[in-house]
């Protein structure tokens, strides 16, 4: 291939000791656009993150442009063209759109922002995109769709070849989705290379030329997108965890715990219907912006609901907010562990013990021997991995940090959990005990669980039922045996 | 058992590595500072010396202990400065027409009111604490010079509670030493305690977790308004007088102690007794200087890079610690 932009040639990756890349290749050609699938956990960002020189691989060969780079950092990538688009915006919400294309590039003459020069380019490069966004307009005030595309004007005023976009759909509206895929063609034209990771099968035919899929740290399939059945791809990505994810056990019980009826958040979610029994774990599954994490979010007294009720062993439900719900006996952890879940300087046992100091003490003192003891009994039955209950939880592995924010509420004896993304940024390994321990939780205490969460495997390994969700809408109800992964998918896309 | 006895000594002894980075330079400090002092000056090492500084640091010590749980929870109560001086004003006031009993009261209702009025804004309302404890303060400043009318309030037979010495220790010392094991004992070991440290650290997580914070933050505040009554009423009952410059810049006095004693900026950490050992630092500081004859202006230019210090420690240390992780 003459035109062939960028290389990687058996790539490994170790992060402390532990393999996650087992050589992977990985071609790109000029105007060519590589999909590329795989599990959470299966390499992906890793791998575009050694392109982008964020990770320096543990062996292997990186070529850009023909010239072989026995080292990559940021600087040098930037330089040879290489731009990354994220799911996350890093944009400055409170700068004009103009601003933000040229964000620290501003045109200028000595020390001033030559603002006619700015606005006159930014307005090129939108028009280049066919994207009509005012360039004064403000990025804050648009919508996330604009200011990706916003993003992607900039890499374009930077020289891009090689352009990586890391799940730009996942929150996006259908319009905007087939808008960037617009300017993706474009792109395509003007011979940029472009690496395009998702979890949305249904856009690798529109949108690739090529589909590679990654599973376990290796490089599974590589064909081309257009010949690419979709269960080619699922199997591909599935491979041998799935014969391995064997189905639990599904619990019966009969005694409802708490049961929803027309709820509805505004245009979040809609005239949503389920009932959870004692020790059952439901699934809501859908895409990010589905309507799971929220209806989480409205039980726990985060979100108001505009209609319908909630029955909590037969009693009307109602609150008034997060320390009401935790105070009725409803625990929630959040998908943001940084930001919403740990108290990142303080101790493990203190993070655990903080929904139970009301029972560690009398007369508002807290016995600090018992928030040990409760770490340890945990620590022991979670398989937590720390050097003791004082080690600060942010020093912590991030499954083992979700294990004490998991054993936070057991510890507080809720009769209900809600569950959001329960396994983001957990490794395979512990996600495997955690989907145990809450199986195992669930039976034992009788706590009815509903895990809110986009990932397939997930709700197959962890759940007795699932409601799938999309736009906002329970789309349908799968239970017992025929919830599985190609049910799952095709039901939610 | 002896596995379970294993850990537990695991543990203190974790305890003490934890704790001792964060006061361990400055104890060092303040041990070379006495040295120096012991050997520089022969009026130093005296018991009635060290009453002197303790006597000096009562009433910062006083704001110190709730100073000390808001910048815990991420607050900052600026306004202790001028609220103890319009409590000395009011004092004043009071005590002349009224009585003791009558003016102690009068503080008492003062402190519960300017606590609230700050808690109100910076929980209820939402504003940022240092913004509006930065307009109490001026606003008080404003109004300790109206109650006077720019002058200070002379009053009688008010001296007791800033210079008696029941069995020999000056009452001032011993208000600060039983507020503080108030603190001490309530930041460690209760719930209101362990709850400033979450609000602290991750107030979103506190908040999703369960955790009353406006509730907290509001009583922190009212503990805040108390106290700086509290060390108003010390103060002029000091000087026998009302004096609306009386504690101007006492709000430098306690941010700078507490930050010394490690407590962060950014919240979640901190303990009292680094608050005392920074203040003792900062008593023993001044006291020496004035032994060693230096210009008192030079207290507070020994003060001011004392703060400086200390942040630019609080910061290396943060920033140390990320690159750990």
């Amino acid at each position: 291939m003459s035109n062939e932009l960028v290389s990687l040639q058996g790539i490994h990756k170790s992060f402390s000791g532990v393999e996650v890349l087992h050589g992977v290749d990985l071609t790109l050609g000029a105007g060519e656009v590589l999909a590329l699938l795989g599990e959470n956990g299966a390499g992906k960002s890793t791998l575009v993150k050694i392109l982008a020189g964020d990770i320096e691989p543990t062996s292997g060969s990186i070529d850009i442009q023909g010239s072989k780079l026995a080292k990559l950092d940021v600087y040098q990538a930037r330089q040879l063209g290489v731009r990354m688009i994220f799911q996350e915006l890093n944009d400055a919400p409170a700068l004009t759109v103009a601003e933000n294309i040229f964000l620290g590039q501003w045109p200028h003459s000595g020390p001033f922002v030559t603002w006619s020069e700015m606005a006159a380019k930014a307005k090129e490069v939108l028009d280049r995109l066919e994207v009509d966004i005012p360039v004064d307009a403000i990025a804050g005030q648009l919508r996330v769709g604009e200011r990706q595309l916003i993003e992607i004007a900039r890499a374009l005023t930077q020289d891009t070849k090689v352009l990586v976009l890391d799940e730009p759909t996942a929150a996006l509206s259908n319009v905007e989705v087939e808008r960037l895929f617009a300017v993706m063609d474009q792109l395509r034209e003007e011979g940029v290379g472009m690496i395009y990771i998702t979890h949305r099968l249904d856009e690798v035919a529109r949108v690739a030329d090529r589909v590679q899929v990654l599973r376990d740290g290796s490089s599974v399939l590589t064909v081309d997108a257009k010949k690419a059945t979709r269960e080619d791809l699922v199997s591909a990505m599935l491979g041998h965890a799935n014969a391995k994810n064997v189905r639990p056990t599904v619990t019966d019980t009969s005694e409802a715990a708490i049961k929803v009826s027309g709820l509805t958040s505004f245009a979040e979610f809609q005239n949503i219907n389920f009932t959870v029994n004692k020790g059952e774990v439901l699934a809501l599954f859908g895409k990010v912006g589905s309507g799971t994490a929220e209806i989480c979010e409205a039980l726990f007294g985060l979100r108001s609901i505009t209609a319908g009720s909630v029955e909590i062993f037969g009693k009307q439900y109602k609150t008034k907010g997060p320390a009401d719900s935790a105070e009725q006996g409803i625990g929630y952890l959040p998908a943001d562990r940084q930001r919403l879940g740990s108290f990142p300087v303080r101790s493990v046992a203190e993070n655990l013990a903080v929904r139970s100091w009301k029972h560690m003490g009398r007369f508002g003192f807290v016995n600090r021997a018992l928030e040990h003891k409760a770490f340890s009994r945990w620590a022991e039955a979670l398989r937590i991995v720390s050097r003791g209950s004082t080690q600060t939880i942010s020093t912590l592995s991030g499954g083992n940090q979700q294990k004490v924010l998991l054993a936070r509420w057991f510890e507080a004896g809720v009769n209900i959990l809600l569950l959001v993304e329960p396994t983001r940024g957990v490794d395979v390994g512990a996600r495997r005990d955690i989907y145990e321990i809450i199986r195992k939780q669930a039976k034992e205490s009788g706590m009815a669980v509903v895990v809110s969460t986009s990932d397939y495997e997930e709700v197959v390994l962890l759940a007795d039922r699932a409601l799938v969700m999309s736009r906002g809408e329970v789309v349908s109800e799968l239970s017992g045996n025929s919830v599985e992964a190609g049910k799952l998918i095709a039901a939610s896309s | 058992m002896s596995n379970d006895k294993g850990t537990e000594v695991a543990q203190s002894q974790n305890k003490v590595r934890r704790r001792m980075p964060d006061v361990a330079p400055l104890l060092g400090f303040l041990i070379l500072l006495t040295i120096f002092f012991t050997v520089t000056s022969p009026y130093f090492l005296d018991v009635d010396n060290f009453k002197n500084i303790f006597v000096a640091l009562a009433v910062t010590g006083v704001v110190c202990v709730p100073g000390t749980m808001l910048m815990i929870a991420g607050q900052v109560d600026l306004s202790v400065g001028s609220s103890a001086a319009v409590s000395g004003m009011i004092l004043g006031n009071v005590v002349n027409s009224y009585g003791i009993s009558k003016g102690l009261l009068a503080v008492l209702i003062y402190g519960l009111v300017i606590g609230a009025i700050n808690g109100f804004f910076v929980t209820i309302i939402g504003v940022n604490s240092l913004i509006t404890t930065l307009g109490t303060l001026a606003t008080l400043y404003g109004i300790a010079l109206l109650i006077g009318n720019g002058q200070t309030l002379m009053m009688k037979n008010f001296e007791w509670l800033g210079t008696a010495q029941p069995a020999g220790i000056p009452l001032p010392i011993l208000i600060f030493f039983v507020i503080a094991v108030i603190g001490i004992v309530t930041l460690r070991r209760t719930r209101y305690g362990r709850s400033l440290y979450a609000i602290g650290s991750n107030p979103n997580a506190a908040r999703v977790v369960g955790i009353r914070s406006n509730r907290i933050l509001f009583a922190t505040f009212v503990l805040s308004g108390l106290s700086s009554a509290l060390a108003g009423a010390i103060l002029c009952s000091q000087l026998s007088a009302g004096d609306p410059n009386a504690a101007r810049g006492l709000e430098l006095e306690v941010i700078t102690a507490i930050v010394l004693g490690g407590a962060s900026l950014a919240g979640g950490r901190g303990t009292m007794w680094g608050t005392i050992i920074g203040l003792t630092t900062i008593g023993v500081l001044n006291n020496g200087l004035i032994l060693l004859d230096v210009p008192t202006f030079w207290q507070r230019v020994a003060q001011g890079l004392m703060l400086i210090l200390a942040v630019s420690f609080d910061a290396t240390r943060e920033r140390l610690a990320s690159k750990r992780r």
